[in-house]
């Protein structure tokens, strides 16, 4: 105790700061959910800013999500915990969760996942990985994004696409080493890949983990990005 | 499956006013009007004290050095203040905070991350009601006890509901437990570690191995759980427990120092770091560990005497016999009205007073500690008897020390650990020889009465070996094979004139007495079996 408080541990204090600020902002997401569920978008002038401001409060906690399970993985206070989950029902609260957003951007989501298919994996991080990437394809995709969910030899994959631009050439092959895509000229840090991969690589069964690819193309011309898991 | 909230009872619990608030007007839009809030643990209890809530939503951060909202599950939950039907949702801030895991039977129905949408929660809450609808058959034949049925009840909804199957399984995996069935528990456990290593299959797979001594393999399975998951608190004890059998008190110590700093507030942990500090002469560490039993006990329902004799036992061994006094008068004044606790708390005094030389004192403790045992209707506290006896021989009250020794033979006359420690106050008293003969006479005398009662039950005349064995059960509340025969004489009665609510209800008491002082009791197995086929459709007025 006494020696720590000499020096100041900054990492433990930007985690402590990124907690306390994910406290007010699901107070601020909350409250503007609720103006928004008063105010109608043919009666309220201002009702399409508020659902900027909704799209961008979710974007930052999403953002402190991953910074504190980062943070906890790097000081090895993390563990995962894996349970056996429908995936269909994970999906379906993903989408119900983006819709709103998806809907007022006039963006239609799409989702292919086989109604039995049950998986092991730890579902708060594999939601936050799918929501991280739902919350980018929301950025670039132009009118449809689809979730696709697939068994394939003793793999669950699940691919989002979306019928935007696509990943910049120099991002594909590489995005997955940790701040590698950083750019502050696009606003693109990286880190929600390098999350989605640390995500991918916690999952593990027998000899394999998990694994993230991206690419361009797949069923809408758009960024394909797929989390695979064993 | 769409809920009316509208007579629905819920309780929120958090510390931030706003969120509650929040909340409040979450739930109201959808219908619901009988809505309470509070900020703490402790008052949430008192809430549930007092109303029955269908809904509980909780925080799981209430604030530094508060009850957290694992604990108020808990205690809740060890209080029965939660039915089978309540919703229980935790809620927590984020999805990475070192949240302590309960052991499987002490945890949420959900847990929410904030912030919270109404969509969420509307469809989580839908969702766990139909989970519970699935699930109400098999929970109401475990309420029943009807162990047997709850078991084909699982296996036969593992077979037609894929989606759940592992749950199902993780139900049947229990029950084998609990009922003492280790082969079956261990073959669900292989079945599922085939497909992946689950904590929960690897942590029964190592308990299995632990009853049956085979310590070495439990240990290894313990650690790694704990490898994979440092919050994973029950693999701690385990293998603090297992690491005590080996002999490895110091290892053993050092796990459970470790569990503490994760979470610092499971009271049980604290009294065995106490115990094993003790057993290894470090009594500063167990004076600290007992202290902190009491002082997070108090409010709780898990508070024991046995906190309050440790301590005393420590000061007595840290040379500070008045402390030992005041401690136990402490004891005394938190547990009034409850004879056990008394009973522990005196014979305790009796070991410092006699320690202290003051054998008037200690004699007038005895006498006191007798008459609360005779109100104990047969239930003997093996440990403080033994307490008291060793005062007795302590004293020369050579007779008195004997009746006490006698009456813990006769309710464990069948229990080898139970025995030796018997042995070994025997031998601490230097009347070894004596002791031995006192013990096997004492045996052959429960043989003989309990041949007795058998022998009415092959002649059939079953309505005398009710009454038979309904006697020598109450004098002797923990003997298995007494209480396993009162039952069979029972249902055996049953199976010729036909079954009736008195002898059902009286029958499931002595099987569940079994059940607690061995599962794995061979006959415990069919007496259950004939148990379920009596009881039949039977249903118990409460179900």
């Amino acid at each position: 105790m006494d020696d720590n408080e000499k020096k100041i541990d900054f990492s433990a204090f930007l985690a402590s700061m990124a907690h306390d600020m994910k406290n007010s902002l699901g107070m601020l997401l909350n409250t503007i959910d609720e103006v928004v569920s008063t105010c109608k978008p043919d009666k309220c002038p201002s009702h399409r800013y508020l659902s900027q401001m909704q799209y961008e409060a979710t974007r930052v906690n999403f953002n402190l999500i991953q910074l504190l399970t980062l943070y906890k993985m790097d000081r090895g206070q993390f563990s995962i915990n894996i349970s056996h989950y429908p995936v269909s029902e994970i999906i379906e609260d993903i989408v119900l969760q983006n819709k709103p957003l998806l809907d007022f951007k006039g963006i239609e989501i799409f989702t292919e996942c086989p109604d039995d298919l049950t998986w092991f994996l730890d579902s708060n991080l594999v939601s936050g990985v799918i929501n991280n990437i739902l919350n980018n394809a929301y950025r670039y995709a132009k009118s449809k994004i689809l979730i696709r969910v697939e068994e394939n030899n003793g793999w669950l994959a699940v691919g989002i696409e979306d019928d935007g631009q696509g990943y910049p050439e120099e991002m594909l092959g590489t995005g997955l080493r940790a701040g590698s895509g950083v750019s502050f000229a696009t606003g693109s840090t990286g880190l929600g890949l390098y999350f989605a991969s640390m995500v991918a690589k916690l999952h593990k069964n027998k000899d394999r983990e998990g694994n993230i690819s991206i690419s361009n193309g797949g069923e809408y011309g758009g960024g394909c990005f797929t989390v695979n898991l064993p | 499956m769409a809920i009316d909230y509208k007579h629905k009872k819920i309780l929120i619990i958090d510390d931030f006013t706003n969120f509650r608030r929040l909340m409040i007007r979450m739930l109201e839009s959808f219908g619901a009007r009988d809505i309470d809030d509070t900020y703490s643990g402790d008052s949430a209890i008192l809430k549930m004290q007092s109303k029955p809530y269908d809904i509980i939503l909780c925080d799981y951060n209430l604030g530094h050095d508060k009850k957290d909202g694992q604990q108020v599950l808990e205690e809740a939950k060890h209080r029965g203040l939660i039915r089978y039907s309540s919703i229980f949702i935790m809620l927590t801030a984020e999805n990475t905070m070192p949240m302590v895991m309960g052991a499987v039977e002490y945890q949420p129905d959900d847990y929410l991350i904030k912030p919270i949408t109404k969509e969420m929660l509307t469809r989580r809450l839908e969702k766990i009601v139909q989970r519970k609808a699935d699930f109400e058959v098999i929970e109401t034949a475990i309420r029943n006890k009807e162990y047997m049925r709850a078991i084909s009840l699982c296996e036969e909804h593992a077979d037609n509901n894929p989606k759940y199957r592992l749950e199902y399984m993780r139900i049947k995996s229990d029950l084998c437990m609990t009922i003492g069935r280790y082969d079956d528990a261990v073959a669900v456990f292989s079945e599922v570690l085939s497909l992946r290593e689950i904590s929960w299959a690897k942590m029964g797979m190592g308990k299995v191995y632990f009853m049956k001594g085979e310590y070495l393999m439990a240990r290894d399975i313990f650690r790694s759980v704990i490898e994979e998951n440092r919050t994973y608190m029950e693999a701690y004890d385990w293998l603090a427990k297992t690491l005590e059998e080996l002999g490895a008190l110091d290892e053993a110590l050092q796990i459970l120092l470790a569990a503490v700093e994760i979470s610092p507030k499971a009271i049980l942990r604290h009294q065995t770091i106490g115990d094993i500090s003790s057993k290894m002469d470090d009594y500063d560490t167990a004076e600290q560990a007992f202290r902190s039993a009491i002082s997070i006990g108090k409010h709780s329902c898990f508070k024991s005497p046995s906190y309050y004799t440790g301590l005393a036992r420590t000061m007595v061994k840290k040379n500070s016999a008045d402390e030992a006094l005041s401690v136990l008068g402490d004891a005394r004044s938190e547990f009034k009205g409850n004879r056990e606790a008394l009973f522990q708390a005196v014979s305790m005094e009796g070991i410092v007073y006699s320690g202290m030389n003051r054998p008037e004192d200690a004699k007038k403790s005895i006498q006191d500690a007798t008459r609360l045992l005779e109100k104990l209707s047969g239930k003997i506290p093996v440990e403080a008897t033994m307490d008291l006896a060793r005062v007795c021989f302590d004293l020369g009250e050579k007779e008195k020390g004997m009746q006490f020794m006698q009456s813990i033979v006769r309710n464990n006359h069948d229990n080898d650990k139970i025995l030796g420690m018997v042995q070994d106050v025997f031998r601490d008293a230097q009347m070894e020889e004596e002791g031995a003969k006192i013990i096997s006479a004492t045996k052959n005398e429960v043989i003989q009465l309990n041949n007795q009662g058998v022998r009415l039950i092959e002649e059939s005349k079953l309505k005398e070996a009710i009454e038979y064995f309904e006697k020598a059960a109450k004098g002797l509340p923990e003997n298995k094979i007494i209480n396993a025969n009162a039952a069979q004489a029972l249902m055996m009665y049953m199976q010729k004139a036909g079954k009736n609510d008195k002898y059902i209800y009286l029958a499931l008491q002595y099987l569940e007495r079994v059940k607690n002082i061995d599962p794995s009791y061979e006959k415990y197995q069919k007496l259950l079996n004939m148990y379920e086929k009596v009881a039949g459709s039977h249903k118990s007025p409460d179900a």
